[in-house]
């Protein structure tokens, strides 16, 4: 106690003037002011509940659902519970997410290196293109995207390429593969992963033998071939039925065929039209953002590293390639990170145009189960997507920083 | 001096033949490469055939009727319909408010001595007067309706002269008069009960382009000041005040703004007593502001990190306190540097302002869609709607970025 | 977001979340006063009547060609607020989508819920109080003539569009399960996106209930390539909804719906409502010129039905001027919405089941 006064009177300095009171009176008054608030917000709401016997809790998640789900990646029946069609829901909305990641990524670089390109009618292009899609409303592209699609014709007189391919406005179908039981294709999956590691083990190995040895290695090479190898024996040994019994290969493929009165295509895989609509949209959208980032993260390299590598002799595209493009890494991976959340969460304007994401989903759950739960899973699922973007993001980042450099 | 200006003169030689005129111009630019060539054909096809169907539609098979018969529900949506406004005579309200920005305009104006602000009013003002001037009515338009368009010149040289020839010509008095003309166009549009021509008009039927506007005027206002206070405190060693700022920041970045819309039109309300008089409008402005917020704040963050920390020491060093230091060493700087991230932020804030069809306001997207739904021989006339919408949009965000780039060059961003 | 903040995130808000509940156990009196509140007194202090209803969908809530909300749903608000206010015009009308109907009426945030509701078991324990089946409909389907089918017991494997949040969303589960039709639904938030669907043929069918099929058909270009199928895979008794918790206000919406229903049966129409004796004494006694129907323990004005029916007419002007010949022109003739007899003569069935208490 003497000590605690003696340091806070230090110099004869009064208590109210205390730095170290000052900032501990602060906190703590501001600490409390919030909890209070928030506290109020949800003791209010918990009363409002009581009140009007609004439903809440969660013992509704293992109750059938009893819902139909449009589009659905994942195999689902309307007698499956809430918690399964909500993961159904939530996979949706995943894929959207994924898929669009990688297209609005390459198409992003390409518009990006096109607006450098010296190339006026190139750059202008990709000028008009980013000035165009950045500076409008999402929801209105999804509208437009959702009426170009509809344009497209209707099933029954839709285009099919060889009867493998089918194009309509309902969506696009094309062959995929289907395990011929699970056994055996869960077996190869399981050597597939295995092999990935073991390419990717291989890889790194010989990668750091180059570095530390300077031997030529191709490490790149070594490890593709050793996954594809071990994959490729694994599938070989199903299909002769060494290890499986019943000799048939893991994976078939199913082929997309009209069928019954209205002519819609099962069989295959099948990205509704809402699904292109939405993926169309969220796409070419977030791609104008990581164009001009990664014009940006170009533009942010010392000219001098160009002017040197092409001094040497690196051609323009090399100079790209292996010079500036992995400087320009560095700068460009958290924005282009906070974007991939962007398109996620944005991926949420689905309901608008027909597609079951996890928001739309959601919202239709809300009608047969208690909204204020639906809205904190809703909340956790999101949250928890962006912590997986961002621990991927910072943990690419770390790689880069380190090793690329 | 003068052996320089010899060797200049000998250095300077004119151009090549083969990169001058438009000839050059092609060669250098389009034909240079073979790989060039092909790029040049690729793109210059698409360009065609962009071009080719793009005008094709829009002059010959998009029927733009719909537009007209929208008129002026697509900048005021139903502010001025019976229920909102008895006797259906509040139109000219939204539009003195548009007066009084375009005086603030032509101050600007003035103030800027021409250059970009001036060719954005001339083309503001020219647009509204055209108005004044279309066919078909905007929602039944009047012989004062139309004046009032036209008034917005008068009003653009009126701010220009208040700006010469007072003392109100500085931008320190123009931003007390926005705030003050903010306040007043929304007691404007709100109205006074009792005052004859100022009926109240319930927030409920404010809507179209006008509502946009309101919110993303709101948002931006707000946004600034809460995300750097948000930014400040994150990057505070005081551990409470950074724990919350967290908090706070993530959660709102990792949940999409129509989710957090919809749950401030389910949750809120529970947390309020049954009497207690709240609105939709609010709501969204709130959410929609604090929802920027925390965008705001990871770009002045990154403002604040990008700064070198020998600034704040030897601001330290001069003896400045650490308040000081923040505000006029690192915030100005850190904001500098990071001018188009918040340029860009106030664009998707403006954007975003079309979501709030998720809480039934009637913005200016889902007020078409509205009309479209309410009288279905307008369904086939759905895209041109939306193309004329994304035109709209556009028109101002366009502007948004391209002041910004102007800000920035200004400022020499990147140029030291 | 790093891990740490992200572990630090969910600790706090599970830590409020702790605390609320802890809090708002020992809490409950507070929220009891707040509801005791009458809702009557807490529209009259306010001069306006709260409606959640729509503006998408023409017959029932929509915009007219100068902006102004229009339909069957809105003109109920209008009743009430004739009835409690005296002005027809003194409403507000929020707009909701189909999934947040249920979320604001149980916030009590509205007055009254006008939204083409289905009445179910289930909303009526979870989400406020029934007052009265306005309009009896039932679940249909719309489709292509071209497709040259019948039944709807013919959709084996169709894609059909389906608005979110409705009951025709999970009646179309139960028909597809039932019948092991196999239907794929297309949900979509709003109906204008639905039928841009359905007419570009994205789907085969539309399903909706039968008046709002007939309400969309009729702005079709070529209405005569669509049929409305026969089936009605469902009953749909849509009506006004008030929140849980205060019954004077729950009888108020039904005595002025049954204002309404009776004020046709007694031929009082809008344009010549008398305000003295007629000499009917049920007449009289529902103008509140003679005799009583319960006003003063309501809360209403003796006059009250004067108010409503001076507003908006009988429910058979209201039917007339949004659903029947003056808008989307359901027919009414002989079909579930029509009255149950003519009340003028003593034994006239006119085989309908619009139906209200009596009012005495």
């Amino acid at each position: 106690m003497d000590t605690i006064l003696r340091t806070l009177t230090y110099q004869g300095i009064p208590i109210w003037r205390n730095v170290f009171v000052i900032r501990w009176a602060l906190q703590i008054v501001s600490g409390l002011l919030v909890v209070l608030l928030v506290s109020w917000f949800f003791i209010n709401v918990g009363n409002a509940i009581e009140d009007r016997d609004i439903p809440y809790g969660f013992s509704f998640l293992s109750r059938e659902y009893q819902t139909p789900i449009g589009q659905h990646f994942l195999a689902y029946e309307s007698s499956d519970t809430f918690l399964y069609a909500f993961f159904v829901a939530l996979t949706n909305t995943l894929i959207v997410s994924v898929v669009g990641v990688i297209l609005a990524t390459i198409l992003g670089i390409v518009v990006g290196v096109c607006r450098m390109s010296s190339n006026w009618i190139a750059s202008k292009l990709a000028l008009v293109y980013i000035e165009f899609f950045r500076n409008v409303p999402l929801l209105v592209h999804l509208f437009f995207w959702f009426y170009v699609v509809l344009e497209l014709p209707p099933v029954r007189e839709g285009y099919g390429i060889a009867q493998k391919v089918y194009i309509n406005n309902g969506g696009l179908s094309f062959p995929w593969p289907s395990p011929n039981g699970t056994g055996p294709a869960g077996v190869w999956l399981l050597v597939v992963a295995l092999a990935i590691v073991a390419g990717f083990v291989t890889h790194r190995r010989l990668a750091i033998r180059e570095t530390t040895t300077g031997a030529t290695s191709y490490s790149l090479v070594l490890g593709v071939a050793v996954t594809l190898g071990i994959s490729g024996f694994a599938w070989l040994l199903l299909s002769v039925g060494l290890i499986g019994s019943e000799g048939e290969p893991p994976f078939g493929l199913s082929y997309p065929e009209p069928h019954g009165t209205f002519g819609r295509i099962s069989g295959g895989l099948t990205l509704s039209g809402g699904l292109i609509a939405l993926l169309v949209g969220l796409v070419t959208y977030t791609a104008a953002f990581i164009a001009e980032i990664v014009r940006g993260g170009v533009q942010s390299v010392a000219r001098g590293q160009t002017e040197a590598s092409r001094s040497v002799g690196l051609s323009a595209m090399n100079t790209l390639r292996h010079i500036t493009f992995p400087q320009a890494l560095r700068v460009i991976v958290p924005s282009i990170i906070s974007q991939y959340l962007n398109l996620t969460k944005n991926s949420s304007l689905a309901g608008a145009i027909g597609y079951s994401d996890l928001t739309n989903v959601a919202k239709t759950m809300t009608q047969t189960a208690p909204a204020v739960s639906i809205f904190i899973m809703i909340m956790v699922a999101y949250l928890a997507m962006s912590l997986v973007y961002s621990v991927i993001g910072n943990l690419y980042n770390r790689h880069i920083r380190f090793t690329g450099g | 001096m003068s052996t320089d200006s010899r060797i200049i003169t000998a250095s300077v030689l004119p151009p090549p033949r083969s990169v001058t005129g438009i000839g050059g111009w092609i060669r250098v630019n389009l034909v240079n490469t073979w790989f060039n060539i092909g790029l040049t054909t690729v793109f210059g096809f698409i360009l065609v055939v962009a071009l080719w169907y793009g005008l094709k539609w829009v002059f010959f098979d998009a029927d733009w009727r719909v537009i007209g018969t929208l008129g002026g529900r697509i900048i005021i949506g139903q502010y001025n319909v019976e229920a909102a406004c008895p006797g259906r005579d509040c139109f000219w309200r939204p539009q003195a408010g548009l007066l009084l920005v375009m005086v603030l305009l032509g101050m600007a104006w003035s103030v800027s001595g021409g250059g970009l602000t001036k060719r954005i009013a001339v083309l503001f003002a020219g647009a509204l007067v055209a108005c004044a001037f279309l066919p078909y009515g905007l929602d039944k338009m009047g012989l004062d309706v139309r004046l009032l368009f036209a008034a917005n010149v008068p009003a653009l040289a009126l701010g220009w002269a208040i700006a010469r020839h007072t003392r109100l010509g500085t931008v320190s008095w123009i931003a007390v008069l926005a705030f003050c003309t903010f306040i007043l166009i929304l007691v404007l549009l709100r109205g006074i009960p009792g005052v004859p021509y100022l009926k109240p008009v319930s927030v409920l039927y404010w809507g179209g382009l006008m509502l946009n506007l309101l919110l993303a005027v709101v948002g931006i206002g707000l946004s600034l000041p809460i995300g750097i206070t948000l930014a400040l405190g994150r990057s505070s060693r005081l551990k409470v005040v950074n724990l919350l700022c967290v908090t706070f920041i993530e959660t709102f970045r990792g949940v999409p703004l129509i989710t957090l819309l919809f749950m401030s039109q389910v949750l809120v309300p529970l947390a309020f007593p049954e009497n207690f008089p709240q609105n939709s409008l609010v709501r969204a402005a709130i959410i929609i502001t604090l929802f920027s917020s925390a965008y705001m704040a990871e770009n002045i963050r990154g403002g604040l990190q990008s700064l070198h920390p020998g600034q704040g020491e030897a601001a330290r060093a001069l003896g400045l306190p650490v308040w000081q230091t923040t505000l006029f060493i690192s915030l100005p700087q850190a904001i500098r540097n990071v001018i188009p991230a918040i340029v860009g932020q106030f664009i998707s804030l403006f954007k975003d302002t079309s979501l709030v069809y998720i809480i039934g306001m009637l913005d200016v997207v889902e007020m078409s869609r509205a009309f479209i739904q309410g009288n279905p021989e307008y369904l086939a006339s759905a895209k041109e709607v939306f193309v004329f919408l994304a035109a709209v949009f556009w028109v101002f965000t366009f502007t948004m970025s391209h002041v910004s780039r102007r800000v920035e060059q200004h400022l020499g961003v990147g140029k030291r | 977001m790093g891990l740490k903040h992200f572990v630090i995130l969910i600790g706090l808000i599970a830590m409020v979340g702790i605390l609320a509940t802890a809090c708002s156990n020992g809490d409950d009196d507070n929220g009891a006063v707040a509801s005791e509140d009458a809702r009557l007194d807490l529209v009259k202090n306010r001069g306006k009547l709260i409606c959640a209803s729509r503006n998408d969908v023409p017959g029932y809530g929509s915009l007219d060609a100068s902006g102004n909300n229009v339909g069957f749903d809105i003109d109920l608000c209008r009743a009430v607020a004739a009835a409690v206010l005296g002005d027809p015009k003194a409403i507000e009308i929020r707009y909701i989508t189909a999934s947040e109907r249920g979320p604001t009426i149980q916030s009590g945030e509205v007055d009254l819920l006008v939204r083409t509701v289905t009445w179910t078991s289930s909303r009526d324990a979870q989400w406020g109080n029934y007052a009265q089946t306005m309009f009896y409909d039932g679940q249909g389907f719309i489709v292509k003539k071209s497709l040259g089918i019948s039944s709807a017991l013919e959709l084996k494997d169709a894609t059909v569009c389906v608005t979110q949040g409705t009951t025709t969303e999970l009646n179309l589960q139960d028909f597809s399960t039932q019948n092991n039709l196999n239907i794929t639904p297309l949900t979509f938030e709003e109906s204008d996106a639905v039928i841009a669907a359905y007419q570009a043929g994205q789907c085969d069918a539309f399903t909706n209930d039968r008046s709002q099929l007939a309400a969309i058909g009729s702005g079709f270009d070529n209405r005569s390539d669509h049929v409305i199928l026969p089936d009605t895979i469902s009953e749909e008794p849509l009506g006004p909804v008030v929140p849980h918790g205060d019954e004077q206000w729950f009888d108020i919406v039904k005595t002025v719906m049954a204002i309404l229903i009776y004020g046709e049966a007694y031929g009082v129409e809008q344009a010549s409502v008398p305000s003295v004796a007629t000499g009917d004494t049920k007449v009289d006694r529902l103008l509140g010129i003679t005799g009583s129907y319960g006003q003063e323990s309501l809360g209403l004005s003796q006059t009250a039905a004067q108010d409503v029916l001076k507003a908006v007419g009988n429910y058979g002007e209201v039917y007339d001027r949004n659903l029947g010949p003056g808008g989307i022109n359901l027919p009414r003739e002989n079909g579930r919405n029509a009255l149950w007899a003519d009340a003028a003569c003593t034994n006239c069935p006119k085989g309908g089941q619009i139906y209200a208490a009596p009012l005495r």
